[in-house]
C-alpha cells in the first residue's frame, strides 16, 4: 500500500517541555490509524504538527509527499482536521457554515451548493440544513464539524479526539460515519483514549507514550510482538473449594500465567496463549466437567495493551521492536 | 524525500495569487456579514443613529442661531454661515467621536473572539491566509462603521443650506473619517491577535484610543506650557530642550479634524485655527520681538536659518531685513494631511503584526507563560 503518511525523528520543544520526543509514523493510504496514549502523551501535538498548526522544533513529517513545514498551503488542500476542542460559528445556520469553509477553499459555487448537499447527506444533517448551528446538539454539531473537514474532499482526515463529549449513540453513529469515510477511500488519523472504540474501528495503531511512539502495527502484530497474552475471565456455577480446586486447574495450564479467584466467585486468567490455545482450554475445562457459565476476554486487548505498554514499571523497549 | 532538518522555521511563503487572497478576504467578509446583518437590527439601529444625528444637528442650529442677536445694533450678517460651520463642526466631531470609540472597539474581538470560540484554528487549517484572515476580519469590522458614516452624508449635507462650509471641507472630513477608521480599526484588530480574551483586548484598546486622543492632547497642551521664549521671542524646548513631536498631533483624530475645521474659518486667530496650531509644532509662525504673543500663525514661505516665519518689532511692524512680509491666514492642510499618510502607515504596521499573530508559524513570539497556538496542548 502507499504511504501517505510519514514522520521521521518529529519533536516538538516548548521551553521546558519535550511534547513530542522523536515520533515516526508510517500510515498506508486507506488506513484507519488510532493514535493512542495518555493525556499528555503528544498525541494532539503531533496531529497539530501534520495539520500545518504548529512547527515541529525538528523532524520531518509529510503528507501525500509534501512537507508540512515546507509546503503547507499544499498541505492543508489534502487533510481535513478535526481539533478536540472545536467551536462553531453559532450565528450561521448549517448550510452556511460548510458554504463558508467551501469558499474558504476556493470551491466555485455551482459545487458548493451540490457539495453542501451531499455532505449534509452523509454527516445525516440534511433535515438540520436551514437551522442555526447553536440550536445542534453535541452529536450533530460533532458530525457537522466532521462535515466541515470533508468540503474539499481531502486523501487525509486528521480526527483528534473526534468522540469526546458524545453520549454512546452519537459515538455509534460517528464510528459508523468514519466506516463509510474509509469505503470513500479516505485515510484517517484518529486519536482517542476510548480504547475499545478504537479497537474496533483502526486497522492500525500507534502506542504514545511520554512523546514517543511505544509501539505501532496491526493490534495482532504488536501483541503477537509483544508476547502479550489476554486476561480471560471465567464463571463456575460452583462454590467454596470446588471453585479453589478449578482455579488451580487453570493454573496449572501451561499458557496460564497467572489464576485469581475474585470476590465475586470469578476466575481471573492472565493467558499467554493465542485463540487456538483459548479454544483448547475451554474445551479442556468443559470436558473435565467444570460447570463454565461464561468463558470470556475480560477486556479488549488494546486496552491491556495499552496499560501494559504504558505502565511506569514498564521494561523499555527496544527501538527495533517499538516501531518495527 | 525529507528534509534533512526543520529546527528552523520553515522559509516564507511565496506570496499567494492575488486572487486566492481576495477569495478569502471574500470568504471572511460574507461570514462576517451574515452573522451582522441578518435581521432589521443593523437597520433599526441605522435609523435610530441618523434620527439621533439630525435631532443633535437641529439643536446645535437652535443655539447658534440664538446666540445672535437680530435687534437693534445685532451682528447677524454672518449668522448663516456661522451656523452651517457649527452643524458641520458640531456633527463631524461627533462622528469622529464615535469612530474613534466604535471602529477599534468592534475591531478589539474580531480575533480573541475567534479564539475563544476556538473556530481560529479550524480557518487557520484551511488554506486561506493569515493576510485574508486580517484583512477580511478589519473590512467586514469597519463596514458597519463606514456605513454609519456613508449614511450620515445626506444630513451633513445639510450644512450646504447655511453655507460657510465648502464641499472639499466635507470631503475633507471625510476622508479624515474614514482613514482614521482604518487606522484605529487596525490598533483594535492587532490588540486583538496580540491579546487572547476579548474583555482584556478590548480593555487594552479603548486604553490606546484614549492614549491616541486624551494622552496625546494632554502632552502637547503640558509640552506647549513648558516652553519658554527666547530674548528675541522665538519659543524653546519644552521638557529634554525640545519642542514636542509633531507626530503626536498627527496620531490625534481630533486635532485632525480641527485642522479640516480650521479650513472653514474665514481669517487667522479663529477658534479651531489657534487651537491646532497652539498645540501642533511647527516650524512656521508670525513671532513677535517682545515676546508676547504664545500662538503662532503658520505661513507657507520662507525659511530663513532653517525656522519659516515673520518677525515683528515691539510696535508690531514687520523686520524686512529678516523675512519679507507675508499676508496674515492660516496655512490650509497642515495636519490632517500627515494624520492621514501616518494613519496609513500605522495601519499598514498594525496588520502586518496582526498577520504575524495570527499566523501559526510566524517566526517569532513574545515569550509568555500563557497558552497559545503553539504552546502543549496534550
Amino acid at each position: 500500500m502507499t504511504e501517505i503518511v510519514r514522520t521521521e525523528g518529529l519533536v516538538k520543544r516548548y521551553d521546558n517541555t519535550l511534547a513530542v520526543a522523536g515520533v515516526d509514523l508510517r500510515v498506508d493510504a486507506g488506513e484507519i490509524f488510532g493514535l493512542v496514549g495518555p493525556n499528555g502523551a503528544g498525541k494532539t501535538t503531533t496531529l497539530r504538527i501534520l495539520a500545518t498548526l504548529l512547527l515541529p522544533s525538528a523532524g520531518t513529517a509529510e503528507i501525500a509527499g509534501m512537507s508540512v513545514t515546507r509546503n503547507p498551503d499544499q498541505v492543508r488542500r489534502v487533510i481535513g482536521f478535526m481539533p478536540d476542542a472545536f467551536g462553531v460559528y453559532d450565528d450561521m445556520k448549517v448550510w452556511e457554515y460548510l458554504d463558508f469553509f467551501a469558499r474558504c477553499y476556493g470551491i466555485a459555487p455551482a459545487g458548493r451548493r451540490r457539495m453542501i448537499g451531499d455532505l449534509l447527506e452523509l454527516v445525516d444533517l440534511a433535515h438540520k440544513r436551514d437551522s442555526y448551528v447553536q440550536t445542534l446538539s453535541r452529536g450533530m454539531q460533532q458530525r457537522l464539524c466532521l462535515a466541515h473537514a470533508l468540503v474539499h474532499d481531502p486523501q487525509v482526515l486528521l480526527l483528534d479526539e473526534p468522540a469526546s463529549g458524545l453520549d454512546p449513540r452519537a459515538r455509534v453513529e460517528l464510528r459508523e460515519l468514519l466506516r463509510e469515510l474509509r469505503s470513500l477511500g479516505k485515510t484517517i488519523l484518529i486519536s482517542s483514549h476510548i480504547l475499545p472504540e478504537l479497537e474496533e474501528l483502526c486497522t492500525s495503531v500507534a502506542i504514545v507514550d511520554r512523546g514517543q511512539v511505544l509501539a505501532q502495527g496491526r493490534v495482532a502484530d504488536i501483541e503477537r510482538r509483544l508476547r502479550f497474552g489476554a486476561v480471560l475471565r471465567v464463571r463456575l456455577l460452583a462454590e467454596g473449594e470446588a471453585l479453589e480446586a478449578a482455579r488451580a486447574t487453570f493454573a496449572a495450564d501451561p499458557d496460564v500465567a497467572t489464576a485469581v479467584l475474585l470476590d465475586d466467585g470469578t476466575i481471573e486468567l492472565g493467558f499467554r496463549g493465542d485463540d487456538t490455545a483459548t479454544a483448547r482450554l475451554l474445551a479442556q475445562s468443559v470436558a473435565s466437567g467444570m460447570p463454565i457459565v461464561s468463558f470470556a476476554r475480560a477486556a479488549s486487548d488494546l486496552e491491556e495493551l495499552f496499560l501494559q505498554v504504558t505502565s511506569p514499571d514498564r521494561e523499555p523497549l527496544a527501538a527495533t521492536e517499538a516501531v518495527a | 524525500m525529507t528534509e534533512s532538518t526543520s529546527t528552523s522555521a520553515p522559509r516564507r511563503q511565496r506570496a499567494m495569487p492575488f486572487a486566492h487572497t481576495a477569495g478569502g478576504i471574500a470568504a471572511i467578509g460574507v461570514k462576517e456579514l451574515r452573522g451582522r446583518m441578518r435581521g432589521r437590527r443593523a437597520f433599526i439601529i441605522l435609523t435610530i443613529y441618523l434620527l439621533l444625528l439630525a435631532g443633535f444637528a437641529l439643536m446645535v442650529e437652535t443655539l447658534v442661531e440664538r446666540s445672535f442677536s437680530t435687534g437693534f445694533g445685532g451682528a447677524s450678517a454672518m449668522a448663516s454661515s456661522v451656523i452651517g460651520q457649527s452643524i458641520f463642526a458640531a456633527i463631524l466631531l461627533l462622528m469622529t467621536l464615535q469612530v474613534v470609540f466604535l471602529a477599534p472597539s468592534s475591531a478589539a474581538g474580531a480575533i480573541s473572539l475567534e479564539r475563544e470560540k476556538q473556530t481560529l484554528e479550524l480557518l487557520i487549517a484551511t488554506p486561506i491566509s493569515s493576510v485574508a484572515i486580517v484583512v477580511g476580519k478589519l473590512l467586514s469590522t469597519l463596514v458597519y462603521v463606514f456605513l454609519l458614516i456613508a449614511a450620515s452624508i445626506p444630513l451633513m449635507a445639510v450644512v450646504f443650506v447655511y453655507g460657510g462650509v465648502a464641499p472639499e471641507d466635507v470631503l475633507r472630513g471625510y476622508i479624515v473619517l474614514l482613514v482614521t477608521a482604518l487606522g484605529l480599526g487596525s490598533f483594535g484588530l492587532f490588540c486583538s491577535s496580540l491579546v487572547k480574551r476579548t474583555t482584556a483586548a478590548t480593555a487594552v484598546t479603548i486604553f490606546g484610543v484614549l492614549a491616541m486622543t486624551i494622552g496625546t492632547a494632554f502632552v502637547l497642551i503640558f509640552w506647549t506650557a513648558m516652553g519658554t521664549f527666547d530674548n528675541n521671542g522665538n519659543r524653546v524646548g519644552g521638557p529634554f530642550g525640545m519642542r514636542a513631536p509633531a507626530v503626536l498631533g498627527y496620531v490625534n483624530p481630533f486635532i485632525a479634524q480641527a485642522d479640516v475645521l480650521c479650513g472653514t474659518e474665514s481669517s487667522f486667530g479663529g477658534f479651531w485655527c489657534s487651537g491646532v496650531q497652539a498645540l501642533v509644532p511647527s516650524d512656521q509662525g508670525v513671532i513677535f520681538t517682545n515676546g508676547g504673543v504664545v500662538g503662532p500663525v503658520p505661513v507657507a514661505e520662507p525659511a530663513i536659518d532653517g525656522r519659516k516665519g515673520v518677525r515683528f518689532d515691539g510696535n508690531n511692524q514687520v523686520i524686512n531685513d529678516v523675512a519679507p512680509a507675508q499676508p496674515f491666514g492660516a496655512e490650509r492642510d497642515a495636519v490632517w494631511t500627515k494624520s492621514v499618510v501616518t494613519w496609513l502607515i500605522l495601519s499598514i504596521v498594525f496588520l502586518g503584526l496582526s498577520v504575524q499573530s495570527v499566523s501559526p508559524t510566524r517566526r517569532w513570539r513574545l515569550r509568555r507563560g500563557r497558552r497559545g497556538p503553539g504552546s502543549p496542548t496534550t
